[in-house]
């Protein structure tokens, strides 16, 4: 089978295996995710999807909008369930991807002893975080994906408590750390660094993660049309790191010019509203440390002039990101 | 006892809605309740909630199927889903909607009252969520529950919720609807259709839970099926797409959450209106300005 | 033909590899692990031509199972007790999607005060799942049932995953004699696995999406009717399988001097063998007496139960486990299907956590059902070999 490699988003199929009609909210970060990873993966997939939003609004007896061969079962098991269609595929002689979507709670919290067997007997599977940062499906209630200080109907606002006070689990390390031949962090605002990182994963073999964040309309208190323009701001402001980590060689892949302060990121969400000024400085402070610490660059980070982060996102490198 | 059915969108607020309804009729000294239908279908789809009022303690669980009342927060759903089946003769409709009583066919000839309860709700409460303004109209409409009674109910359910200021604007938000409301009586010319369902006997589903992509009985299932859900009619706002602006670089195609967008050949973009839920994405992230939203429904 | 002396649990690992299994997701656990380890020794000597998954719980180990069986290959695993347990969500998905997994389950006490051995507590609440069950008397049984049961499980008019359970220790570390049937012949019998649907890019199917109340009723009861109908392929398969090798196990129920007995007992697992020796002892001494082996929990013999004691005088039945404040759970399912026959019944709960069930404990057994025949009053639960007397 000769496939065309996807570098862009230029050499992107147009068949759809997520097909129109299904039932996401407007605005649905996941769908997109979804959307696109379907389109890289293309007809020779398996998807399992555990329970989570995209499993309602994708599947629901008799209906389906995955033109793959699907499958469901319960909430933690995907790394296991996608272990044992890919042995019996194996047998059956048949070259084909098995994928598993997990949300952020089905993967850092209750899936995370399957994901990491999975991960340990480096399974040919590819596994998909679809990460909204909290458990969107059964209401918003908080994650160990979900930011600090964030609003959830777990964190709720109290008179003496304000949202979700830790921070968020660094997932991507703890796959990472499995030695796994390929993990990546993926951002719907940066298409051709999505395709290309799901690409990859399509071509390797062994366990394979790919970490998406996914802006919830509902759950993140935002508007449908700003869904891109927010997953942008969180790779601009570091609350969203987009890089890889391909056999053991770590790589930022998208390094914005200087940080861009939080504060721009958390405004255009209602789950952050209520933040101090000293929780805004804590998450803030979170960031800055995190990116020093994790990949050493001397990329300008926050306390910085506004103007200056908004410079920042205008002389974007990628002629696909629009100011 | 009075039975009442309201129709909406997920994200609208019928099941709040009800449970203020409900809340009214105790305060009035009534016993009441109030229930949602929980679907599976997210914000946008349509969603049903009931209450029922009686004057000695209610038992029944089941839900309504032939209520009193109609209370439909999205004119919308009128053209596709029966929802005034079983709505009783002598029963009562209020329907949020732009148009005068006469103007509306519901499908069964019943008094009606109307209410453009939307821009009311996006002019008090600044944004388009109409539970309470319809729940004015409903005092109008029928004479169980007096509007101070609901208007109490309001501020006690949303003022604990969200706080007082925003159960104060909520009612208020009723008190309009309740003033602005046209009484009158509706058309039922139109034929109740109902959705196309395939209900199987346990021996004729096929067994295992599984389904490949076929048709049966007329409703396509399995693989793919999802395409018959023509989810454009959740849109309040349509995108136009300008081709001379356009500069191909398939962002709206990539961002689109419905992949409504269809790529061409040549790399312009074509809109299946079907599907669009008219998030506005593509406007946002079009860095040429090539599309623009447009407040309404349309096909272009 | 080759013969061995082993244990129930290498009888049964040699029982998966004569069956050709394909996929064996497994987690260990004490009194199970000698199956999966054998069977991983077969892998790995190439004597197994199958794909041995080691997961990181028995929740995986059920999981990718049906992961396998869904993708069209043969699974096995094994567990027992706190390992059924945690896969007790995952039980639930196996049967309504037709999926005919087959897993030995070693029966061990379950919860608190628990140890590791015998006791039916962990299995038979699992008989709500839809999963067939069997209870194994001894360790030849154990291997040819688990080449019975793909037979069963993979019938098209069954589809449903099967459990073979058996006594912890009593029969999993216990060495007796075991005849192996040969694989040309297990290859006649049990020809290769057909899955109803598969998960396969060529024909894509939607297997197990959300599924609302509209549909949800109407497939549970398929699911009834799917698990009562298996009674004919367990009795057919059973003779089949009796004709080949000269062992037939009697499918759902067996019988011992039965004929003219006036008063039975019920006994399942091991305690059957030594109940069976009681009853040769009674007839001795001129007592009419007979043993009923039940072998299927689910499906429930009920009309078989029905025609085998309508003449009694009076019926016990023997539990290895209790509902606490009711009855065990065979007592229950008999005297459901016996109500109408009015035959006096007595329930003997003895074995619990394990305890020896002794020669003894079930002459004593018999004495009740005896006294009840009489007509004298009885009650109609007793715990055997309790200190303190129940």
């Amino acid at each position: 089978m000769v496939t065309k490699e996807i570098k862009t988003i230029k050499d992107l199929p147009r068949d759809d295996y997520l097909t129109r009609g299904h039932g996401a909210c407007p605005g649905c970060g996941v769908a997109i995710a979804v959307k696109n990873i379907a389109r890289v993966l293309g007809k020779d997939t398996i998807v399992y999807v555990p329970a989570s939003c995209l499993i309602v609004f994708s599947a629901l007896y008799p209906a389906s909008a995955f033109k793959w061969p699907f499958f469901y079962t319960a909430f933690e098991n995907t790394g296991a369930v996608i272990s044992g269609i890919k042995a019996a595929l194996k047998r059956r002689g048949k070259e084909v991807t098995v994928v598993g979507m997990a949300g952020d709670g089905g993967t850092f919290d209750i899936g995370l002893q399957a994901l990491s067997g999975a991960a340990e007997r480096n399974e040919d599977v590819v596994y998909v975080c679809l990460d909204n940062e909290a458990y969107m499906n059964t209401g918003i209630q908080r994650s160990g994906a979900t930011p600090f200080g964030a609003w959830t109907t777990t964190s709720p606002i109290g008179k003496k408590v304000q949202g979700k006070r830790e921070f968020k689990k660094d997932i991507d390390a703890i796959v990472a750390a499995h030695n796994i031949p390929y993990m990546a962090t993926l951002s719907i605002a940066h298409p051709n660094d999505f395709v290309r990182k799901v690409q990859k994963a399509k071509s390797e073999s062994g366990f394979r993660f790919l970490h998406v964040l996914c802006p919830c309309v509902p759950g993140w208190r935002s508007e449908a049309s700003k869904s891109v323009a927010i997953a942008r701001l969180a790779v601009e402001t570091g609350m969203w790191i987009l890089y890889e980590v391909d056999h053991g060689v770590e790589k930022l892949t998208y390094k914005p010019k200087t940080l861009v302060p939080v504060r721009e990121y958390l405004q255009l969400q209602g789950r952050f509203r209520h933040m101090s000024e000293e929780d805004v400085e804590k998450l803030q402070t979170w960031i800055c440390e995190r990116w020093k610490h994790q990949f050493y660059e001397e990329v300008p980070v926050p306390p910085c002039k506004i103007e200056e982060a908004k410079k920042a996102l205008i002389i974007d490198e990628d002629p696909l990101h629009g100011p | 006892m009075y039975e009442i059915r309201f129709h909406g969108r997920g994200g609208q607020g019928a099941v709040m809605a009800a449970q203020a309804l409900a809340e009214a009729a105790v305060l009035e000294g009534y016993y009441a309740q109030a229930f949602p239908y929980f679907g599976a279908e997210r914000r946008g789809a349509p969603v049903r909630a009931f209450a029922r009022i009686d004057e000695s303690k209610i038992s029944i669980k089941s839900q309504v199927y032939e209520p009193d009342a109609l209370v439909i927060l999205d004119e919308s759903i009128l053209e596709i889903d029966p929802i005034s089946e079983g709505l009783k003769p002598d029963g009562k409709a209020i329907i949020n909607t732009v148009k005068k009583p006469e103007e509306v066919d519901l499908g069964i000839e019943v008094e009606c009252g109307t209410v453009d309860a939307t821009t009311i709700a996006l002019e008090t409460i600044k944004a388009p969520i109409v539970n309470t303004s319809i729940l004015g109209a409903f005092a109008r409409v029928v004479d169980i529950v007096p509007l101070e009674s609901i208007l109490n109910a309001i501020m006690n359910r949303f003022g604990e919720k969200l706080g007082h200021q925003s159960g104060v604007m909520n009612a208020e938000a009723a008190r309009i609807a309740y003033h602005n409301t046209v009484v009158g009586r509706c058309k039922g010319t139109r034929t109740i259709v109902r959705k196309k369902v395939w209900l199987p006997a346990w021996d004729e589903i096929p067994i295992g839970n599984t389904l490949s992509a076929r048709e049966i009985d007329g409703i396509a299932v399995g693989p793919g099926s999802m395409a018959q859900n023509l989810t454009g009619t959740w849109r309040t706002q349509t995108p136009r797409y300008s081709k001379e602006k356009c500069i191909r670089c398939l962002r709206c195609w990539f961002s689109c959450p419905e992949g409504c967008i269809e790529r061409q050949e040549d790399d312009y973009e074509r809109w299946d209106y079907r599907y669009c839920k008219g998030c506005g994405i593509c406007a946002e992230v079009c860095p040429a300005d090539a599309i623009e939203m447009v407040r309404g429904v349309y096909e272009w | 033909m080759v013969m061995k002396v082993i244990s129930a649990d290498h009888a049964v690992a040699h029982g998966a590899r004569l069956a050709r299994v394909e996929v064996v997701p497994a987690f260990p656990i004490t009194p199970q692990t000698l199956i999966v380890e054998l069977i991983a020794e077969f892998i790995n000597d190439g004597e197994l031509d199958a794909d041995f998954l080691p997961v990181e719980s028995e929740h995986s180990a059920m999981s990718a199972a049906i992961g396998a069986c869904a993708g069209g290959a043969r699974a096995f695993t094994a567990t027992s007790s706190q390992g059924l347990a945690l896969m007790h969500e995952m039980l639930y998905a196996a049967p309504q999607n037709r999926l005919p997994v087959v897993m030995v389950n070693v029966n061990r006490s379950l919860g608190a005060a628990s140890g590791i051995w015998v006791e039916y507590n962990d299995s038979m609440p699992e008989r709500e799942s839809g999963w067939l069950q069997v209870y194994i008397e001894d360790n030849q049984e154990a291997l040819d049932m688990v080449i019975q049961a793909y037979r069963i499980a993979e019938d098209r008019g069954v589809m449903l995953p099967m459990m073979v359970c058996l006594d912890g220790f009593v029969l999993s570390h216990t060495v007796e004699r075991v005849d192996f049937p040969d694989q040309q012949l297990v290859d006649s019998f049990l020809p290769k696995f057909k899955p109803l649907y598969v998960l396969d890019p060529d024909e894509p199917v939607t297997m197990n999406p959300i599924t609302p109340p509209e549909y949800a009723m109407e497939m549970r009861y398929q699911l009834h009717q799917a698990v009562d109908e298996s009674k004919l392929v367990i009795e057919k398969v059973d003779r089949e399988y009796g004709a080949l090798t000269g062992r037939a196990y009697g499918g759902l129920i067996d019988t011992y001097q039965m004929e003219d007995a006036e008063i039975a007992l019920i006994a399942l697992g091991t305690v059957t063998s030594t109940a069976r020796v009681v009853v040769d002892h009674l007839r001795s001494k001129g007592k009419k007496v007979g043993l009923v082996k039940l072998r299927f929990l689910r499906p429930f013999p009920s009309d078989e139960l029905r025609s085998i004691a309508k003449n009694l005088k009076a019926l016990g039945v023997f539990d290895r486990s209790v509902s606490f404040n009711g009855f065990g759970p065979v007592f229950t399912e008999t005297r459901n299907a016996l109500y109408h026959l009015g035959i006096p019944l007595t329930n003997h709960v003895a074995g619990i956590g394990g305890r020896d069930v002794t020669f003894e404990e079930v002459r004593e057994m018999f004495s009740v059902i005896e006294e009840n025949a009489k007509g004298h009053r009885v009650k109609e639960c007793h715990w055997h070999g309790l200190r303190g007397g129940s």
